[in-house]
């Protein structure tokens, strides 16, 4: 039989004691914080996958504000085709008329050509429009407008793009010879040659016309094209947020305590503590001096 | 036939003995909480005395029954060594784990304050450049950012470097305890060497030379054999560093390699070896994963860079020099050379930055090398504290096996007491009768007619 002799008595009684303390100190670390995992040692795998999670998290909040940002810009691109197309079908009703009225009137198609030129003036700012100082239609270009006093395209081709999901990188912008056409046979040469037939050349007009109906369309395309990525941005970030409350209850999951089992934990961890304390006060007090007289 | 006044030594050898009882018994008592007091027993021996009850006067010895033969010391020596063995192993890994948890730390994972969510930001805000190129605040907040990597870098690895330190400030104070008590062994293996050649036992010399054995075994893993005469041989290492009275001095080399007398000496454990492979393994490998994300961040940041223009066109200059945890740091300073494009010509162009903003997923990236440092650390330090955990309980499972032979107890200390002063008052009833005895026989003997 082992001898037990006060020494190893109390130095069980400490092991023990301290193993309950530090298993209690433990849980409370837990709760205060509110983590399961506070130390990689805790959970070494479950440390990584949190850390992972952490920069899935951050990216998606990236991809997040892309989006954003971008339909932020396809808002302005939309704005701009909305407004040219309304002055444009202005253009195309003053070109019907000066062919109606035809030379009769030189006067009046003077008229009708100073209207021209103002809707001109109108479009090319339009096509100028900028999004937070960049001209949404001039490519990368790092001059503040797309089309210069004269209507020439002084942007670039270059692709501007928003990253809205891990896989998903979308171009959302059109460079300004697209839907407005090369330099030298663009819309606002369309607009310059259109305002002197009406004064000079009425017979042109009719060949005019039907330049400026095939820009019409390619405005209008490049708007519904425009349109449809401003869609698919929102879809992404509808699916994005989903995602993001998927991998928030995943992070949650392997790092967050569950508070009711905590509170179990914690209750019986300190209940066995004192039951440990009052055992060891009791024990330790008695020996066989407090039987002999 | 022995003398009349024999029954008078008996009862006098006969207190004596109860009286040295008792006094061992006190020892025991005032030792009970002594760290190393090794419990102790009156051997007490029947002396001639009495051969038969029917030959009682006949044979009795002439001058005692009883004689004290020695003090036992009560230790169980296989135990003691097997405790020894443990307590090496415990002072490895104990201090193994601590070195682990300090490391451990450092790195505040998985936090909001540690590397990762730094790195995410570094990377978000690359993000942000690409979407606006020509944003000078969005390019300042790369520059900050960087500079916040840079630093965690800096302090980590700091960091590392104190939690090194220390591990040689405790290595050479764990070799100056080592000498202290080699020293002080060969002393007392003189002292107990000369006490046995004179037939004189001291019990207080042996329970020194134990707890210094068990503080050698603590801090080196040391190998104690005691030799005939008491005096303890040690060795540390497979090398002997206490022979009778000779101890030989035990001392670190610059690359940190225990040396017996100048001479190197094998892997031995304890404290000390905790120490060293601190010093020599755990703190350096994760010092050297670190560079590797110091490396990884540089790399990938600047090689992005070369290979984009800046916002007037050129050619992106580094943002990081450096390419160790401690020594790496943002020397961009005009934020406009940020290479975000991935065309000459100074335009808008954001390709650069938007793959940069992407770097956060690659395994080959800084976060990746990261992610396997923190993987590496967590399943390191679990493992070593886990076996630190068995560790204890094995060293305190033995050590009470070793006090259940030479702890004092309490209450058998009483009940030894009571025997002790029962003996006592039994051998004074012994000596006031056979005193009454010869007292009929003196006095109130040939007094017939009086």
């Amino acid at each position: 039989m082992m001898r037990v002799t006060e020494g190893s008595a109390s130095r069980n009684a400490l092991v023990g004691l301290q193993t309950q303390a530090s298993r209690l100190a433990d849980l409370q670390s837990q709760l205060s914080s509110g983590r399961q995992i506070t130390k990689p040692s805790d959970n070494p795998v479950g440390t990584v996958s949190a850390l992972q999670l952490r920069t899935q998290l951050k990216q998606n909040t990236q991809y997040a504000a892309n989006g954003t940002d971008g339909m932020g810009w396809l808002t302005t691109v939309d704005n701009a085709y909305s407004s040219i197309n309304s002055q444009l079908q202005q253009v195309r009703t003053l070109v019907l008329q000066g062919m109606n009225t035809g030379a009769a009137s030189a006067g009046s198609n003077q008229a009708l050509a100073q209207q021209v030129d103002a809707a001109r003036s109108g479009i090319l700012s339009e096509a100028n429009a900028s999004y937070l100082g960049r001209p949404v239609f001039g490519g990368t270009t790092a001059s503040s407008v797309a089309f210069d006093s004269t209507g020439t395209y002084v942007g670039d081709s270059g692709t501007v793009s928003r990253t809205i999901d891990a896989n998903t990188n979308i171009d959302i912008n059109t460079p300004g010879t697209t839907p407005f056409g090369p330099n030298g046979n663009n819309v606002f040469d369309l607009l310059s040659t259109i305002s002197s037939d009406l004064v000079s050349n009425p017979s042109a007009l009719s060949g005019d016309l039907s330049a400026l109906d095939s820009r019409m369309s390619a405005i209008s395309s490049d708007q519904a094209l425009s349109g449809a990525k401003y869609s698919r941005i929102q879809s992404v970030q509808t699916a994005n947020s989903s995602n993001n409350i998927q991998l928030q209850s995943q992070l949650s999951d392997l790092q967050d305590i569950d508070l009711a089992n905590m509170a179990v934990q914690v209750s019986t961890a300190s209940a066995s503590y004192q039951a440990a304390l009052a055992t060891t006060a009791k024990i330790s007090q008695t020996s066989l001096l407090d039987f002999l007289r | 036939m022995t003398s009349s006044f024999s029954g008078l030594t008996n009862a006098l050898t006969a207190l004596n003995a109860a009286r040295y009882g008792l006094d061992v018994t006190g020892q025991n008592i005032s030792n009970a909480n002594t760290p190393g007091y090794v419990r102790q027993r009156a051997e007490l021996t029947e002396a001639g005395g009495v051969a038969g009850v029917a030959q009682l006067y006949a044979t009795q010895h002439p001058d005692s029954t009883v004689t004290v033969s020695g003090t036992t010391r009560l230790n169980d020596p296989v135990v003691d060594m097997r405790a020894r063995s443990e307590h090496g192993k415990n002072g490895y890994l104990q201090t193994a784990a601590g070195t682990m948890s300090s490391v451990q730390n450092l790195f505040d994972e998985p936090s909001s304050n540690g590397l990762t969510e730094q790195l995410n930001n570094f990377w978000n805000a690359w993000a942000t450049v690409a979407n606006n190129p020509g944003d000078t605040a969005a390019r300042n907040v790369v520059l900050q950012q960087a500079a916040g990597v840079a630093g965690w870098l800096n302090e980590s690895a700091a960091s590392l470097q104190s939690v090194s330190d220390s591990l040689a400030q405790g290595a050479t104070s764990s070799v100056n305890q080592i000498n202290t008590a080699t020293g002080e062994l060969a002393q007392l293996n003189g002292s107990i060497a000369v006490n046995n050649a004179t037939g004189h036992v001291d019990n207080s010399l042996l329970d020194r030379r134990d707890s210094l054995m068990m503080s050698l075994s603590d801090l080196a893993g040391a190998t104690s054999t005691i030799n005939a005469d008491g005096t303890a041989t040690v060795s540390i290492g497979g090398q002997t560093v206490v022979s009778s009275t000779t101890a030989t001095t035990v001392g670190l080399d610059p690359s940190n390699n225990l040396l017996v007398g100048g001479t190197p000496a094998a892997t031995a454990g304890g404290q000390l070896q905790a120490q060293l492979d601190g010093l020599s393994t755990t703190v350096p490998n994760y010092q050297n994963q670190l560079d590797q994300v110091a490396a990884a961040l540089a790399s990938t940041v600047n090689g992005a860079q070369a290979s984009g223009y800046d916002l007037s066109g050129n050619p992106g200059a580094p943002v990081f020099s450096g390419s160790t945890a401690s020594t790496v740091s943002v020397v961009m300073t005009d934020p406009s050379q940020l290479a975000a494009s991935g065309t000459p010509g100074g335009n808008l162009d954001g390709s650069v930055a938007l793959a940069n903003s992407k770097l956060g997923s690659s395994a080959s990236g800084p976060n990746g090398s990261y992610l396997a440092l923190i993987g590496n650390l967590g399943t390191e330090a679990q493992r070593v504290t886990q076996q630190a955990g068995v560790q204890q309980s094995v060293t305190t499972s033995v050590d009470n096996l070793a006090d259940s032979s030479s702890g004092v107890s309490i209450d058998e200390e009483t009940t030894n007491l009571l025997t002790y002063q029962r003996a006592y008052q039994a051998s004074s009833r012994v000596l006031t009768t056979v005193d009454e005895t010869l007292d009929t026989l003196i006095n109130h003997t040939g007094r017939a007619g009086l």
